[in-house]
C-alpha cells in the first residue's frame, strides 16, 4: 500500500479532528457564553411588485375559509378560485391563511403580523369569513343569546371587524374585498328562530360596517341556508358540507369582478 | 553449559472450578527444540497462550530470555517469537505489509528485516501479493517470518505442521531445525503426532489432562518400545520358534509382535528361516502415541 | 503510538470500510437532494410561488390548523407551538430559515442523520475494530509483541476518532457536492438564528442570536462529532466486550433505533432522559426545538453523553488489558 496515500489520509483525519472538536468548543463557548445579539438585520420586506400578470387572491378567517365540511378539502374558497380560473386567461393565485377556530380578536392579531400585511397588500382579491366562532363557541350553540354576554360579544366582534376591514384598507387600498356573512346552522333546533334572530342582526351589523369601507362587499348567505339547512350541513351539524360550500361559493364568484 | 532461555515453574490455570493446567514445569535450552506432545485436549494450547502472554496464569512464572512474562512483559515479549495455531494474518493486507505491521510493532527492527526474514522463508517472489492468495504452505512460511522479525530467542509454534502436504511437512521440518542449529534459537514445537515430534525434536515433554508426564530426551522416551510384527507361514510353527527366542504376543489376527533390536532381528530371522518358516511380513513399528500413553499413565484413557 | 495508529490505519483503509461508507452517504444524500427537490417544486405548484415568505406563511397557517385540533397529543401539541413560534420569529425578522442552497441542505442533512444515520455509520468501523481481530485470530499475534495491551487498544481508539472526524467530513463533503449540483453551491452567509430557549410557557427569544450559516455549520458539525465520537466509543467497548462483529452491531443497532423510537414517546416516563440514546439529537438545542423530556438541556445531554463515554472506555480498556484470549 501506498505509504503517502497512508499518512495523506491521516492528516486529514487529525485535521477535521482538530476542527471537529473546534466546532464542538465554539458551540458550547457560544450556547453558554455568547451574548444575544439583537436582530439588526431585519430589513422591511420589499414592497410588493405590482404586476398585473396574475391574479392574487387572500382568504382570511375562520373554518369556513379552511374548508372544512367540505369532503374536497378545497372549501368554498378552493371552488371560487376554481370559478375564477375559467373567467380569466391569467394565472389565478391563493393564499389561503384562514385558521379552524379563528376568531375575530385573533383575526385582527394576525393581521398585524408584517408578512400578512405584506399578503394583503399584494393582493387583487380578499376573501373573508369571521364571526362564527365569537358567536357560536367552536359549534356549541350559540352563547346565552338573551344576556348580556351576547351584547358583550356583539360588541367586541364589531369593534374587531372595524379594525380588520380598516387593516386591510391600510395594507391595500384597491382589493376587493368580498365579506362572506353567517348562516345559521340551528335553524331547525327548538331554538331556531331566536338564533336566526341574532344572526340576522349581526349580519345586518356587519353589511354597516362593511359598507363604510370602500369595496367591501358583504356577501349574505342567511338566506342559502334558511329552508334547507340539513341538506347543506356536514356531519358535525355545524360547517356546510361540499354543497353547501359550493353554494357560497357560486354565490361569491358571481359578485367579483376586476 | 547451555543457556536456559525459557523458564517454566508450576504453572497452573483454573477456569471457573476447573483446574485445566495442574502445574506445568520445564526448561528450554540454547539452540534445542523441544516438542511438547499431549493427545488434542491435553491442555498444550492453553499452556502455550499462557508462555505467549494471552492467557493469565492463575499461579506458577515464566521467564523468557531470563524475564518474567508478568512483571517485565515488554523485554519478555521481545525475547520471543510465536505462531499460536494457525498464522492468522491480515488476508487483505499484502505478506510485505503483515511484516510492516508487526515491525512497527517492535522497537528497534527496521524494515530491512523484512527483507532479510523473507528471504530467509524464501517468499521474495510473493511477498508484495495479498496474503489471500497464498497457500497455506505460503501462509506457515510467512508466519514464521513475521515470529523471526525480532530475532528472537525464543521461538514457539504451536502445530507447525497442521495442515501441511507431506512436501510442505518436510520443507517445515528442516527450517525448524536449521534454525535452531545454525541460528541458535531455541524452538517449542506443539504436536499432537509423535512421529513429527520424534523427527524434529531434541527433548519432549509428555503432556496429558494438564499435567506434564514425563520430560526426557525422544531417544529415551522410544527406547525398547519399539514393535517388530511378524507375519509367517506356517503360522503355528513360527510362533512356536519365536516364543523360544523372546516374548511374543499373539494379536490374534495373524500377526506376532515381538519387541525391536535391531541386532537380534535378523538374527531372529534367520532362525526361522533356518526352520523352514517362510517369513512373509516383518514390519518395526513406532509405538503410537496412544500406546506411549497408555503405558506412561498407567492404562489412564486419552480424552 | 504513532507507528501503531499507521497500522490501525493501513488496516482500516485496505478493508476499504471508509469507501463503502462514503458511497452509501452519497447514495442517501442523493435520494435526500431528490426528495427535497421534489417537495420544493410541489411546493412551488401548490402555492404558485417561488417566495419563501408565502411559503413559510402558508407553513404557519397549516401549523395552526392542526394545533386547533383535538386529537394530537399535548406533547406534540407543544413541539408543535414551538415550531411555530420559531416561524413566526423567523418571518417577523424577514430571514429565510430555509435559504435556498447547499450549505442549508447540509445543515439539515447533519440535523437529521445525527441521531441515527452518522451513529449507524460509525457503528460499521467502530464495532469491527476489535472484534475482527478476534475473528480473524490475528489479536493472538497483535498481543503476543513487546507492546502494552492498552497501547494496542489506545491506538484502535485513536484510529477511531480520526475515523470518525473523516466520517462526519465526508458526510458534510458529499451532501455539499451533491445538493449543491441542485440547489447550488451558494448560502454560505445566510443568517442562522439560534438561542432560542424553550421552556414550559412556549418559545423564549430574548436571547436570540444571528448567526452566519457557516459559523452554525460549525457549531453543528462540532456537535454531530461530538455525538459520533460517544456512539462509537460504546460500538467500540461492545466491540471489545462482544467478540462477534455481528452481535455487537445487533446491540447497538437496537440501542440506536429505540433511542429514536423512544425520543417521540417517553415524555412520561421522565428517568429515560439518562439513556444516551435519547440524548443524542444535541443539534436539536442549538436550532431550538422541544426536548423529549422536560428539563432536557444541552449542558444536561453532553453531561449524560459523557459520562456514558467515560464508563464506555473505561470498561473497554479494562476488559481489554485483563482478559484471557482463547
Amino acid at each position: 500500500m501506498n505509504k503517502n496515500i497512508l499518512r495523506v489520509i491521516t492528516i486529514i483525519a487529525a485535521i477535521f479532528f482538530v476542527l471537529w472538536l473546534g466546532g464542538l468548543g465554539w458551540a458550547m463557548a457560544d450556547y453558554y457564553g455568547g451574548k444575544p445579539n439583537p436582530i439588526t438585520a431585519s430589513k422591511a420586506p420589499e414592497k410588493a411588485k405590482e404586476n398585473g400578470k396574475e391574479l392574487r387572491v387572500v382568504a382570511i378567517g375562520d373554518s369556513l375559509t379552511r374548508g372544512t365540511g367540505d369532503e374536497s378539502g378545497k372549501g368554498y374558497v378552493g371552488d371560487v378560485i376554481d370559478e375564477l380560473k375559467t373567467k380569466t386567461k391569467k394565472p389565478v393565485k391563493l393564499l389561503n391563511l384562514g385558521v379552524n377556530g379563528q376568531r375575530s380578536d385573533q383575526l385582527r392579531t394576525q393581521l398585524g403580523q408584517k408578512e400578512v400585511q405584506r399578503q394583503i397588500q399584494r393582493a387583487n382579491i380578499v376573501l373573508m369569513t369571521i364571526g362564527g366562532n365569537d358567536l357560536f363557541r367552536g359549534g356549541q350553540g350559540l352563547a346565552d343569546y338573551q344576556s348580556d354576554k351576547l351584547q358583550i360579544i356583539e360588541k367586541s366582534y364589531l369593534q374587531n371587524l372595524t379594525a380588520i376591514l380598516k387593516q386591510i384598507r391600510t395594507s391595500n387600498p384597491d382589493a376587493r374585498v368580498f365579506f362572506v356573512g353567517l348562516y345559521n346552522p340551528f335553524m331547525n333546533l327548538n331554538e331556531g328562530k331566536n338564533i336566526s334572530k341574532v344572526i340576522r342582526r349581526i349580519n345586518y351589523e356587519s353589511a354597516e360596517v362593511s359598507a363604510s369601507f370602500p369595496k367591501v362587499v358583504f356577501v349574505p348567505t342567511f338566506d342559502l341556508f334558511e329552508l334547507k339547512v340539513n341538506d347543506y350541513l356536514y356531519s358535525d351539524k355545524f360547517h356546510p358540507n361540499t354543497k353547501g360550500h359550493r353554494l357560497i361559493a357560486e354565490r361569491v364568484a358571481s359578485l367579483i369582478t376586476w | 553449559m547451555e543457556k536456559t532461555t525459557l523458564s517454566v515453574r508450576n504453572l497452573k490455570k483454573t477456569i471457573g472450578k476447573k483446574e485445566i493446567i495442574k502445574g506445568i514445569s520445564f526448561d528450554l535450552k540454547e539452540g534445542e527444540v523441544f516438542g511438547f506432545l499431549g493427545p488434542n485436549g491435553a491442555g498444550k494450547t492453553t499452556t502455550i497462550r499462557m508462555l505467549v502472554g494471552l492467557i493469565k496464569p492463575t499461579s506458577g512464572s515464566v521467564e523468557i530470555g531470563g524475564y518474567n512474562i508478568e512483571n517485565h512483559f515488554f523485554e519478555a515479549m521481545k525475547n520471543l517469537g510465536c505462531i499460536v495455531e494457525n498464522p492468522e494474518l491480515y488476508p487483505y493486507l499484502s505478506g510485505w505489509d503483515n511484516l510492516l505491521h508487526f515491525v512497527r510493532m517492535l522497537d528497534d527492527v527496521g524494515e530491512e528485516r523484512i527483507t532479510e526474514v523473507t528471504q530467509l522463508v524464501g517468499l521474495t517472489d510473493r511477498i508484495h501479493d495479498k496474503v489471500k492468495t497464498y497457500s497455506l504452505g505460503m501462509r506457515q512460511r510467512l508466519g514464521i517470518a513475521q515470529a523471526l522479525l525480532g530475532r528472537p530467542k525464543v521461538l514457539i509454534l504451536d502445530e507447525p505442521t497442521n495442515g501441511l502436504d507431506p512436501a510442505g511437512i518436510r520443507e517445515m521440518r528442516q527450517f525448524i531445525r536449521f534454525l535452531a542449529e545454525s541460528e541458535g534459537l531455541s524452538v517449542l514445537v506443539s504436536s499432537h503426532l509423535l512421529s513429527e515430534i520424534q523427527l524434529l525434536c531434541d527433548r519432549v515433554a509428555i503432556i496429558s489432562k494438564g499435567k506434564v508426564i514425563r520430560t526426557d530426551t525422544v531417544e529415551h522416551l522410544l527406547s525398547n518400545r519399539e514393535q517388530l510384527i511378524w507375519s509367517f507361514e506356517p503360522f503355528e510353527k513360527g510362533k512356536e520358534i519365536l516364543s523360544s527366542l523372546t516374548k511374543t504376543e499373539d494379536s490374534g489376527d495373524g500377526f506376532i509382535r515381538t519387541e525391536y533390536e535391531s541386532e537380534k532381528a535378523a538374527l531372529w530371522n534367520k532362525q526361522l528361516v533356518d526352520a523352514g518358516v517362510k517369513v512373509t511380513e516383518m514390519n518395526r513399528k513406532l509405538p503410537a502415541l496412544e500406546d506411549l500413553f497408555l503405558e506412561l499413565t498407567g492404562g489412564d484413557k486419552i480424552d | 503510538m504513532i507507528k501503531l495508529v499507521q497500522n490501525e490505519m493501513m488496516k482500516l483503509i485496505a478493508k476499504k470500510r471508509l469507501l463503502v461508507i462514503a458511497a452509501i452517504i452519497a447514495v442517501l444524500v442523493a435520494l435526500f437532494t431528490y426528495a427535497q427537490y421534489k417537495q420544493v417544486e410541489t411546493q412551488r405548484h401548490k402555492l404558485g410561488t417561488n417566495d419563501w415568505r408565502t411559503i413559510l406563511q402558508q407553513q404557519i397557517i397549516d401549523t395552526q390548523n392542526r394545533l386547533s385540533s383535538s386529537r394530537i397529543s399535548d406533547d406534540w401539541k407543544k413541539q408543535l407551538k414551538v415550531g411555530l413560534q420559531q416561524q413566526q420569529y423567523y418571518l417577523d425578522h424577514n430571514i429565510n430559515p430555509s435559504e435556498p442552497g447547499a450549505p442549508t441542505f447540509m445543515r439539515m442533512f447533519l440535523e437529521n442523520s445525527i441521531d441515527l444515520f452518522l451513529p449507524l455509520m460509525v457503528m460499521v468501523i467502530a464495532s469491527d475494530l476489535v472484534s475482527s481481530e478476534h475473528s480473524l485470530g490475528s489479536i493472538k499475534l497483535l498481543l503476543t509483541r513487546p507492546v502494552r495491551r492498552w497501547k494496542v487498544l489506545l491506538s484502535k481508539y485513536i484510529t477511531l476518532c480520526l475515523s470518525i472526524s473523516l466520517i462526519v467530513a465526508i458526510t458534510g463533503i458529499i451532501s455539499y457536492l451533491i445538493s449543491g449540483m441542485v440547489f447550488g453551491y451558494k448560502g454560505w452567509g445566510a443568517p442562522v438564528l439560534t438561542g432560542f430557549n424553550v421552556t414550559n410557557q412556549g418559545l423564549g427569544t430574548e436571547s436570540v442570536k444571528l448567526l452566519d450559516q457557516w459559523q452554525f455549520l460549525l457549531m453543528d458539525f462540532g456537535l454531530v462529532w461530538f455525538v459520533a465520537i460517544v456512539v462509537g466509543t460504546l460500538s467500540f467497548m461492545l466491540s471489545v466486550l462482544i467478540r462477534s462483529t455481528a452481535a455487537g452491531m445487533g446491540v447497538m443497532l437496537a440501542a440506536l433505533i429505540s433511542g429514536a423510537i423512544l425520543s417521540n414517546m417517553v415524555s412520561s416516563w421522565n428517568s429515560a432522559k439518562y439513556l444516551f440514546m435519547v440524548n443524542l439529537r444535541l443539534t436539536d438545542y442549538m436550532k431550538g426545538t422541544a426536548p423529549p423530556i422536560e428539563g432536557m438541556t444541552l449542558s444536561f445531554s453532553l453531561a449524560v453523553l459523557l459520562v456514558w463515554w467515560a464508563a464506555a472506555l473505561a470498561v473497554a480498556f479494562w476488559v481489554f488489558t485483563k482478559r484471557d484470549v482463547y
